[in-house]
């Protein structure tokens, strides 16, 4: 039976927790490229150009079929060396590169189908009325196009950025430095000892951040969907 | 760039006899935890208070955290616990470390497995109408019968898309169990990349070997969805229309 120090969690913690901004930096940037990817899929699906659809299946298909490590060491050992071939040298290139390369293939993949179900969730006859009634194109896509497609794509997004949180723990396979890249340096130092303590602290964080990710989207959602269904009054009628 | 196509070959060979291992740790496990994760599920929705709580607790933690991680912890904390159970608890002189770390990664995929069969379950008993259970015990079966009978294959039909998404990514994640030094796709494929360092090859070899795996896994369950579906279709069912439809011509006309 080997040792056990409960103590020795709260001691952990306040170690690993600096490193939380490297994970949410690896997130946000994932996020951000990844999204960006997933519309340009999105809209390739919606167009139903034959030969930019099929790219996009194709895309999508292969993505959900790769296990996120298999995909991290892909990029990690290949991309320098495709690369190459155009005379571009990123050999030097941080680990947090490759890391939000890698993550944004998949998270674009999962979203392109999230802002595809979004968008065709709303009904064509709100931009029909918004441009009847003398909206611009522009202002009845933002004003009320997009405010619709965002509370609807809202679950979808959660539970990808939640899926990326957790697969973004195999980042420190390639030595990113993340909370759990720390964890695993920390038990490193103790020449092995102490790795339950470090894994029960980091299995407190992963849970903190995904039950804080649920809640608050969880409680966006509810805001964005307001006025749905006479909800507005019966918050009135609530308040008063 | 240049890939070693002999090197890839050989790998893709040496692979093949990892594919036994890697579908037997996703067999095993959905065999497993199916009917934990359905039990799971009939509890959430009708058991008494403390088992709904500790369920929405363990199905929260579970697929709060990373995979990875439960490995890693399991894997170190599962062989020493049970070699101190079987020498001074139970008393008998069996050697846990010489059996095959595979029961390691059977024991994490199903507690994994189970949670989000669990979520997959109630979501799909929640599409059975609470009618057909009242319906199926008023002509006299008993419960067990009427789930069996009645909600059981509704429900999984229901379940079948969600099923095999959870399929797939089971099988995806026994990609982690070279961590626990069972030898699977993953695990040989890096064995022999190490030797002349030919890791993207290897990985490019893994990742296709996954595509036939996954488009194997989504094949089977396109079968199967369509010979399940096949009730929705049946004679009585037509005539129930038929018959739903014509009443309520019936009904128009008196009105």
């Amino acid at each position: 039976m080997r040792p056990f120090h409960p103590a020795y969690i709260l001691e952990v913690l306040p170690q690993l927790i600096p490193y939380l901004l490297v994970t949410a930096e690896m997130v946000i940037g994932t996020v951000f490229f990844g999204s960006l990817f997933g519309l340009l899929l999105a809209a390739a699906k919606i167009r139903k150009r034959k030969v930019g659809a099929a790219l996009a299946n194709l895309y999508i298909y292969l993505t959900r079929c790769v296990p996120s490590i298999v995909l991290l060491f892909i990029v990690y050992y290949g991309l320098p060396e495709f690369l190459l071939w155009f005379g571009i040298n990123i050999n030097d290139a941080s680990k947090g590169f490759f890391v939000i390369t890698t993550f944004s293939i998949l998270f674009s993949a999962n979203m392109a189908e999230g802002f595809r179900s979004a968008y065709e969730a709303i009904d064509k006859g709100q931009r029909e009325a918004a441009v009847s009634i003398g909206l611009t194109e522009f202002q009845a896509f933002r004003r009320i196009v997009l405010p619709q497609c965002i509370r609807v794509v809202i679950p979808n997004f959660t539970n990808s950025l939640i899926s990326l949180m957790k697969e973004g723990s195999l980042a420190y396979t390639i030595g990113l430095i993340d909370i759990m890249g720390k964890g695993q340096l920390i038990i490193g130092q103790n020449q092995g000892s102490y790795s339950l303590e470090v894994y029960l602290a980091l299995f407190l964080l992963y849970w903190a951040l995904t039950i804080l990710v649920e809640k608050g989207f969880g409680a966006l959602e509810l805001q964005l969907s307001r006025g749905r269904n006479g909800q507005v009054y019966t918050e009135v009628r609530k308040c008063s | 760039m240049q890939l070693d196509t002999a090197f890839m070959w050989t790998t893709f060979l040496d692979v093949l006899h990892g594919i036994p291992t890697t579908l037997k740790l996703t067999i095993i496990t959905l065999l497993l935890s199916s009917p934990i994760g359905f039990f799971m599920a009939l509890s959430k929705s009708s058991g008494w208070g403390i088992a709904r709580r500790i369920i929405t607790v363990y199905v929260s933690f579970i697929r709060g955290t990373p995979v990875v991680l439960q490995i890693l912890f399991l894997y170190s904390l599962l062989p020493t616990t049970l070699n101190y159970i079987i020498r001074n608890v139970l008393g008998l002189s069996f050697n846990i470390f010489r059996t095959d770390p595979i029961i390691y990664a059977y024991i994490v995929f199903t507690l994994n497995t189970t949670a989000v069969l669990s979520e997959v379950f109630r979501s799909a008993l929640s599409t059975v109408p609470a009618g057909q259970l009242e319906a199926a015990l008023s002509i006299g079966l008993n419960a067990r019968q009427a789930y069996v009978r009645i909600i059981l294959p509704q429900a999984l039909t229901a379940a079948l898309p969600n099923l095999c998404n959870a399929s797939v990514n089971l099988l995806k994640s026994t990609s982690l169990a070279f961590m626990m030094t069972v030898k699977d796709v993953t695990a040989i494929a890096k064995i022999d990349a190490s030797f002349g360092y030919n890791y993207l090859e290897a990985y490019l070899v893994i990742f296709f070997v996954y595509i036939l795996l996954c488009s194997l896994v989504q094949l089977l369950f396109h079968l199967l969805e369509h010979a399940l579906s096949s009730y929705k279709n049946t004679a009585a069912q037509r005539h129930e229309k038929n018959a739903a439809s014509a009443y309520r011509r019936h009904m128009a006309s008196a009105r």
